[in-house]
């Protein structure tokens, strides 16, 4: 072997086994000051098991603390369920409109001065604020819906540090509100395997081609660099197993009857992966934001707490 | 009931059915609206007609007999109360009025030599009707002309104006208003619709109802049977002090004060004569069985030249070319993605249309689907179906795509162009079948996962497979229903990696079953 090959190997495999030490997290103390921030509420997540997924909700804010936590009197709370689809709850392409209902409900009552729901919706958005029925259970419960399938709701905001996705079109709630709370099903998807709480993300902005055109998972993952949710939680009641992220009949359903509940997007999708039936690093914009020191894939070293009801 | 109030109802039941009308096409909707402006849509002359050839067997489709029996009855009451653009025609003359000088706003009678013109007009349009094109019942039938003039014109200044509000009130935090998603539409289409209104506007400002007794073929039908119907206007010669008042106000131009003739195929019963006689000079009368017999031999010499002109024209529209749009073959580069040309090669029609000999063949071009259509995947065409099919909609999976669970375009259609189909038959309907173009897919250039068809897809005819590493798109035709979801969501510039190309004839595609239900879960502990 030439000195030069020896030197060029020496460092690469340096250089490799630095990475490799970075993904082991919390072990290697050098790096301890890049974690992300710890989390809030009592736990870092609480995952459910029952049948009503309200009291199942409400059963878990219990164990986090309540909204108070992240809601404060007088704040202004944006939610985003995931409203994709013009399809019927019970098909379970979007999130469940009771949970979402429950959320507006404990953020009123923590104090909110306003809650907002929104979704750029990839079908057409009246039928699909009217057909998921959370038009009416967020209405209901006190909340106001607004359109995001208009680009005059969208301002420019750039991604220091970001990968692919340097600039970006966000919705007008996320940036005026001040508490966000991403509220996604736990769904198969046709092209990142899975689609929970990041993958929610991309309907707050305007652009989605770009980022199906630009590297997607890295995307996803980029723009958590901008702005994560102060609290995730993920409907994992009905779980589409195949044919996401639309489905094509109740026939593409699991009934897993989970909720998770966490301010770790990246700790969340883990859990809710591992549920789905993969591997939290087998999913593209997974591994990449547990590199990119974006949250924990890690659950080992969390504290969790698990309920059956 | 005194004559003279015969204006003012008139007046108030044209009123109705245009406010009802342009509310249908505005797609503004109610549940007194729809039942009454349904009705109306079905006494439309020549889309009741065309559904009759259709739906033969269906008491929807017999509108125009309904107006026929009107017209034998009362005259031409559809062109001043039922048909939409003839209202729009007196609003257009009474608007002009308040800026014409005062003698400018009188009528003079017009003899009847014009006849020619209407005839051979009339002529040519049924002559290339029975020769397979609708283009000149569709250039000239004044409900699709209202109907284009609604969506194509009045309906971008009525988004605009709503939206405008919607934006408005948002800037105070106000969310009560529903934007409109902006209509894209195509510049040439805007342009003859802008034409056909000038055209009309300039005829009704010149000479009051011009338009509808020289190119409108409704109007030259009808004129046919009001010219023998059983209530006529007539002079009483007894009380008509030769004072010329009605002849000024006849938008038709049909009334001859000096001797006392009416030509009844061309009044259309706005009874504006009646209103302006202080004499009572004009009576309204079953003219088969009234003693007074006004002119019935004068008006008999009209209808002589009337079938004799159509044979020079015939002539002239066969030299009309047909155009037609072919894709120019080009050799493929796959440096980057969707750089392949590619969209069909026949424009896709909607669900519900059989296909495009049925829909080129009974759509009069109303667009009454496009301004209904929530997702606006539904465009105006131009040429794109050739002559044949002149400004015919058409889906445009540019901008939009087909709502898998929508039926509202199958619903609306008055001509039955687009048949009416329930959800379960929309959802196997297949107006087109997507193409993968696999040279220009984002996954197999760029090597990174996108799948924006297949998470579109609602049928899954677009599904993913393991390819490197990575998710590719494989299609199953005998799924696609060429909704065009994947074509509209595929990212790739200039052209898409998938487009669906139309199918000349809509089949049918396999239906998904939906009976199984969801499984019951299949852990314990929390698998973390």
């Amino acid at each position: 072997m030439y000195r030069r090959d020896f030197l060029r190997k020496s460092f690469l495999y340096g250089a490799a086994a630095g990475l490799g030490a970075s993904t082991l997290g919390p072990l290697t103390p050098a790096l301890a000051g890049l974690r992300p921030q710890t989390t809030k509420g009592n736990f870092d997540l609480v995952a459910v098991r029952g049948t009503d997924l309200v009291i199942m909700f409400e059963r878990a804010m219990q164990e986090m603390g309540g909204m108070s936590q992240w809601v404060k009197p007088g704040q202004t709370v944006v939610v985003k369920p995931n409203i994709g689809w013009d399809v019927i709850p019970e098909r379970a392409a979007n999130t469940n409109p009771e949970l979402v209902g429950a959320v507006v409900r404990h953020c009123l009552k923590a104090g909110a001065s306003r809650v907002t729901v929104f979704d750029h919706t990839c079908d057409n958005w009246q039928r699909s604020y009217e057909n998921s029925g959370i038009e009416k259970a967020a209405r209901d419960a006190g909340a106001r819906l607004v359109p995001g399938n208009f680009e005059r709701n969208y301002r420019n905001i750039t991604i220091p540090g970001a990968v692919r996705l340097k600039e970006a079109k966000v919705h007008e709630q996320i940036l005026d509100n001040d508490v966000f709370i991403n509220v996604p099903v736990l769904k198969h998807h046709s092209s990142t395997n899975v689609t929970i709480a990041m993958k929610n993300l991309m309907g707050i902005v305007w652009d989605r081609r770009y980022w199906h055109r630009n590297d997607l998972h890295q995307c996803i993952a980029d723009f958590c660099l901008f702005r994560k949710p102060d609290l995730n939680i993920v409907d994992a009641m009905l779980v589409m197993t195949q044919n996401g992220p639309r489905g094509t009949s109740t026939a593409d359903l699991v009934r897993k009857n989970s909720l998770l509940v966490s301010s770790d997007i990246v700790a969340v999708d883990a859990a809710s992966t591992l549920i789905f039936g993969e591997q939290p690093a087998n999913i593209g914009h997974l591994a990449i934001a547990e590199r990119m020191n974006i949250g924990n894939l890690d659950l080992s070293a969390m504290n969790i707490q698990r309920v059956f009801m | 009931m005194q004559l003279s109030h015969l204006k003012k109802i008139r007046i108030g039941v044209s009123l109705l059915i245009f406010v009802l009308l342009l509310l249908f096409f505005l797609n503004i909707h109610g549940r007194m609206i729809d039942p009454l402006a349904e009705f109306f849509l079905r006494l439309q002359f020549f889309p009741s007609i065309l559904r009759f050839t259709v739906i033969t067997l269906a008491v929807s489709s017999l509108g125009f007999i309904l107006v026929l029996v009107l017209t034998f009855l009362f005259g031409r009451v559809y062109c001043s109360s039922i048909c939409p653009l003839g209202t729009l025609q007196d609003m257009i003359i009474a608007t002009g009025k308040r800026f014409k000088p005062k003698k400018k706003r009188r009528f003079i009678y017009t003899s009847h030599k014009k006849l020619i013109l209407r005839y051979s007009v009339l002529a040519a349009t049924l002559l290339f009707w029975i020769f397979g094109s609708l283009f000149l019942l569709n250039l000239l039938d004044p409900y699709s002309n209202f109907g284009k003039i609604s969506v194509t014109l009045i309906q971008p200044v009525f988004s605009m104006l709503n939206n405008s509000l919607v934006w408005l009130l948002q800037s105070f935090d106000v969310y009560a208003v529903s934007p409109i998603l902006a209509q894209s539409l195509p510049a040439d289409v805007v342009a003859i619709s802008l034409g056909i209104f000038g055209v009309i506007a300039i005829m009704s400002l010149w000479r009051g109802r011009l338009f509808c007794n020289s190119l409108c073929p409704v109007g030259s039908v009808l004129g046919l049977v009001s010219d023998r119907a059983l209530y006529r206007i007539a002079f009483d010669d007894s009380a008509c002090n030769f004072c010329g008042k009605c002849e000024r106000v006849c938008k038709a131009e049909c009334l001859d004060s000096r001797n006392k003739i009416v030509d009844h195929g061309r009044c259309i019963s706005c009874f504006n004569c009646f209103d302006s006689c202080a004499n009572n000079g004009l009576y309204y009368a079953n003219a088969y069985v009234s003693a007074k017999k006004d002119t019935v031999q004068q008006q008999n010499q009209l209808h002589k030249e009337k079938r004799s002109f159509f044979l020079t024209l015939f002539a002239g529209l066969l030299s009309i070319p047909v155009l037609k749009r072919y894709a120019a073959a080009q050799p493929a580069d796959t440096s980057l993605p969707g750089l392949i040309p590619t969209g069909t090669s026949l424009p896709v029609t909607p669900p519900g249309s059989v296909g495009h000999d049925h829909f080129t063949g009974k759509c009069i071009a109303c667009y009454l689907c496009v301004g209904a259509c929530p997702t606006n995947v539904i465009v105006p065409s131009f040429f794109d179906y050739g002559l044949e099919g002149f400004m015919q909609p058409k889906l445009d999976y540019h901008k939009s795509f087909c709502n898998f669970d929508c039926v509202r375009c199958t619903e609306v259609c008055p001509t039955g162009a687009i048949k009416k189909l329930d959800r379960e038959t929309k959802h196997i309907t297949q107006v087109g079948i997507a193409r993968f173009m696999y040279e220009s897919c984002i996954v197999t250039i760029d090597r990174t996962d996108c799948g924006a068809c297949s998470e579109h897809c609602p049928t899954k005819a677009v599904k993913m497979v393991p390819y490197n590493g990575l998710w590719l798109p494989e299609m199953e035709p005998d799924l696609c229903i060429g909704c065009g979801a994947c074509e509209y969501a595929c990212p790739t510039e200039p052209y898409k990696a998938i487009y669906v190309e139309s199918s000349r004839k809509h089949k049918f595609a396999t239906p998904i079953e939906d009976d199984e239900g969801p499984r019951d879960h299949d852990l314990d502990e929390f698998p973390f």
